[in-house]
């Protein structure tokens, strides 16, 4: 899977000729590079003009009109700075889609100089303002706050910054480069608030109650008393009601499940930012959150020309482990490209797998039927939310309409053998789509029905 | 705690919404300020031009007006527009944004302003001599650039006061040179008018060098 700012050529427009310093967390040490201000050049063309034409024609007057403004630069004193110390510093380096990031620009060594902020962001982006003044602090350092928003996920340089340093009167300018921090921007979780649960559940400690019983909190029960039994859990009415006989409550053990979830990145169909990639991501990373929040174990594994995984592990570590291996690049082709040939540890049997998958590769449709008749649950969850672009002929009807068919055939294929395809289009919630398959645990091994 | 949670959540909303109101209080008062500064200096760029031009006559002064004229509308363009958001169209914006583009970025290239002071300074040196009109067209000009400058970099009017002295002072060389205009040639002929204009510069440049700035 390559990221939105993988895929583009990262850094940001920076101005050809001046001096690029990165100057991320330490002081970096910066030489502008100085010339005159427009407004210098103005006056100094507007003076220029004046004193030819007077000496072309010969009219004194025309002299007299450029005095003013060569008088301007004459009189103007230029004590540049060598060199500036800047230093940038971001308030975090991890946000998710739509968040925003203050970066802190101190500037010092400027002298009387004013300085100025233009930032240059990466295309995905924005800065909130714009060019600013940086404010003159008590200890003689300019500072300036910038707000970036960070529009799609991506692990990225957040893009270049330009000082420019003016004197009191504007007439000289002193330019140079710094870089701005690199952003590592996770995918917006999408809402998720129920969960899919299994009616076999792994013998671990969790917080989903089972069907045997054990020491959880919701009611199962009652049984006589055996001699052990802790005389709190005694129900006195069902004694009373049994003829005295001592009944005991039992409760329903809790239990974690292995939660899988399978992203299909060897497609993405429809438009950036809502992509079927962005959407998958989206829809993990709720899932993630809402099942490691529960105490299940979750796994993240990653299907392109090559699969990466992360084994199931739970915590909030986990969730930021899962998180920054949907940023990690392509997996190299030297890796394992079959899911069924993972380690048993990456993909434990019994997991509920769910699949976020536009099911336009056919690879990979492929694996998903043979994972079913191995006896795996998978539940996928289609994130495709377009068409093929076909012109309106009567050719392109046909095909848009033979390419509709493929897909309905490919999805009821996958219900034909006991997968569960659900869609949903990025904008609801992850709860309604899923509805169907929270309402009631579901079977850990159905069988297949071919 | 969650009272003292909804209380301190009460607090920063108020707080918020008394921020909110004073950022667009500023934001309104910065776009009536940047419109007074467009409007200045588009109205001494046009004032300058309509001096420099007066008595209107014969087609090489109308050609130098309506050059002059459109380098200050140039220049105009160029500054209401250089806020615009105009970087981020590209080749799949539509054709209006595409060509609006191209010449934001023509216009951005010129330099319209410093095009604009020299066809009025040779729209003026196309009339015969008249050194104090000459003198007003040239203050007219400085104030033109001032205001260009002071649009331009959204300084306010204070930003000039340190530049107050050598302004007056260079109003009195300005006074000056048209004073030095209005004597006499010693003799007809094209070594006494230069010899004449290298007397009125170097006068300036001796008043400069006097100046105790």
């Amino acid at each position: 899977m390559t990221a939105p700012g993988q895929m583009t050529t990262p850094g940001a427009p920076a101005v050809p000729g001046l001096p690029t310093v990165p100057g991320v967390g330490r002081p970096a040490r910066l030489t502008p590079r100085w010339g005159l201000s427009a407004h210098a050049r103005r006056l100094l063309t507007f003076g220029l003009a004046g004193l030819a034409i007077a000496i072309i024609t010969r009219r004194a007057e025309f002299a007299g009109a450029a005095a003013p403004a060569l008088l301007l630069l004459a009189a103007w004193r230029r004590r540049r700075p060598g060199h500036i110390i800047a230093t940038v510093r971001a308030s975090s380096g991890r946000i998710f889609e739509s968040e925003h990031l203050t970066v802190t620009v101190t500037v010092s060594g400027q002298g009387s100089y004013g300085v100025e902020l233009v930032p240059h962001p990466h295309e995905s982006i924005e800065v909130d303002p714009g060019p600013l003044p940086a404010e003159p602090m008590p200890d003689g350092t300019a500072r300036a706050k910038l707000r970036l928003t960070v529009s799609r996920w991506g692990r990225r340089p957040a893009g270049m910054c330009e000082i420019i340093l003016r004197d009191q009167w504007r007439l000289d300018e002193g330019r140079v480069m710094l870089a701005l921090p690199r952003v590592d921007c996770y995918p917006r979780p999408a809402t998720q608030q129920t969960r899919v649960l299994l009616n076999r559940l792994p013998n671990r400690l969790g917080e989903h109650p089972a069907r045997t019983t054990g020491e959880g909190l919701e009611f199962g029960g009652v049984r006589e008393y055996v001699p052990g039994d802790r005389q709190r859990r005694i129900n006195w009415p069902a004694t009373t009601r049994r003829g005295g006989r001592l009944q005991v409550n039992t409760f329903a053990a809790e239990r974690s499940q292995d939660v899988l979830l399978l992203v299909d990145a060897s497609s993405d169909a429809g438009e950036p930012g809502s992509s079927s990639i962005d959407l998958a991501l989206r829809g993990a990373v709720a899932a993630a959150r809402a099942y490691l929040r529960s105490s299940d174990r979750v796994g993240f594994i990653t299907y392109q020309w090559g699969v990466r995984w992360l084994t199931p592990g739970h915590g909030g570590r986990h969730f930021l482990k899962i998180a920054e291996a949907m940023l990690a690049g392509p997996p190299s082709r030297s890796r394992e490209t079959r899911l069924d040939r993972l380690p048993r540890s990456a993909f434990p049997p019994g997991a509920l797998v769910l699949v976020f998958s536009p099911l336009l590769d056919q690879r990979f449709v492929e694996t998903l039927r043979d994972l079913r008749e191995k006896g795996h649950l998978l539940l996928v969850i289609d994130v495709l939310n377009g068409e093929p672009a076909i012109g309106r002929s009567s050719i392109g009807r046909i095909s848009r309409r033979y390419w509709r068919m493929e897909q309905e055939a490919i999805r009821f294929s996958l219900n034909e053998l006991g997968i569960g395809v659900v869609h949903w289009d990025g904008r609801q919630t992850l709860d309604l789509p899923l509805a169907p398959y929270t309402r009631r645990p579901l079977a850990s091994r159905p069988r297949a029905r071919i | 705690m969650a009272s003292l949670s909804q209380g301190s959540a009460s607090q920063s909303s108020a707080s918020q919404s008394s921020a909110s109101q004073s950022k667009t209080s500023q934001a309104s008062r910065g776009r009536a300020s940047r419109g007074r500064q467009l409007a200045a200096a588009g109205l001494l760029g046009a004032a300058c031009c309509a001096w420099a031009a007066y008595p209107l006559a014969g087609p090489l002064r109308t050609v130098l007006l309506v050059l002059a004229a459109l380098f200050v509308l140039a220049d105009m363009v160029r500054l209401v527009t250089s806020g615009l958001p105009l970087d981020q169209v590209d080749v799949f914006s539509s054709l209006g944004l595409r060509v609006a583009q191209s010449a934001h970025t023509v216009i951005d290239e010129v330099p319209s302003a410093e095009a604009a002071a020299v066809a009025v300074l040779i729209l003026e040196a196309t009339h015969s001599s008249r050194a104090w009109h000459t003198a007003v067209l040239g203050a007219a000009l400085l104030c033109y650039l001032l205001a260009t400058h002071l649009a331009e970099s959204g300084a306010a009017v204070r930003a000039l006061r340190p530049q107050l002295p050598v302004l007056a002072a260079g109003l009195g060389l300005l006074i000056l040179g048209a004073a030095a205009a209005l004597v006499p040639a010693a003799a007809p002929g094209l070594g006494s008018g230069l010899l004449r204009v290298l007397a009125a510069v170097a006068a300036i440049t001796v008043a400069a060098l006097a100046l105790p700035l």
